[in-house]
């Protein structure tokens, strides 16, 4: 089954104390269900806040973006960038 | 003659003359315009305050090349340099230089200006702020996100 890499970013990555988890997706699913499966996963409800935001393969994502898991190599989880 | 669009995400320093130089190579190059971006004083003890610029190597990259494909659409340009730094950075120390070379004077200013402005909202970089007194993550402006409306 496919695996896909999931990375944080920042304050995120300090909030959850993990730069990366790998899950395992049966099928595609969408950026906010994504985010569902992590928060129960890892017992963190803060992933579920609207400034969460995401990437899928490098490209930034929205909420409802489907992620096709036998396509898909990466997805990171962030807050707003700052950068500039 | 050397590539004419460059971006780069780094640790170093970057030196704007050398930059300002390699946006001169192409004679029709009537129009330079540039922008560094520096940290500024945020607080009472500027010596021994700092930030820490994060990114997200690959991400970061493409969404510049994205940006400045983009500006190169909308602007006939001769040549774009875009440099980032990310590490430790004190005040007083360069973030950020775009630069673009165009014919004239208009593309090239609203080039620079639309490139930074997308760098801002559309690039994976996060900052961090370290004083004596507090560390905080400096959070994303809502006036950031709504100036890409003017384009």
């Amino acid at each position: 089954m496919p695996k896909v890499n999931i990375v944080f970013f920042a304050s995120l990555r300090e909030t959850l104390k993990t730069d990366h988890v790998t899950l395992t997706l049966e099928q595609p699913l969408s950026v906010f269900e994504l985010k569902q499966r992590l928060a129960e996963h890892l017992q963190q409800p803060l992933l579920l806040q609207d400034n969460v935001k995401a990437a899928i393969d490098y490209d930034f994502a929205r909420d409802t973006d489907i992620i096709d898991v036998t396509k898909v190599t990466e997805v990171a989880f962030f807050p707003p960038v700052t950068g500039g | 003659m050397a590539e004419p669009h460059v971006i780069a995400v780094q640790t170093a320093d970057f030196n704007v003359q050398t930059l300002y130089e390699s946006l001169c190579q192409e004679h029709h190059a009537g129009a330079v315009a540039m922008f560094v971006g520096r940290v500024r004083d945020f607080s009472d003890a500027p010596d021994l305050s700092r930030f820490v610029l994060e990114h997200y190597p690959g991400m970061t990259e493409r969404n510049i090349e994205k940006i400045v494909a983009e500006a190169r659409q909308r602007w006939p340009l001769l040549a774009t340099q875009v440099i980032h730094r990310v590490g430790e950075l004190s005040v007083d120390d360069q973030i950020v230089f775009v630069g673009v070379a165009s014919s004239h004077r208009a593309e090239a200013l609203a080039a620079c200006d639309f490139i930074m402005d997308y760098l801002k909202s559309r690039a994976a970089f996060w900052k961090k702020e370290i004083t004596p007194e507090h560390v905080a993550w400096v959070e994303a402006k809502h006036s950031d996100e709504e100036s890409l409306n003017r384009w």
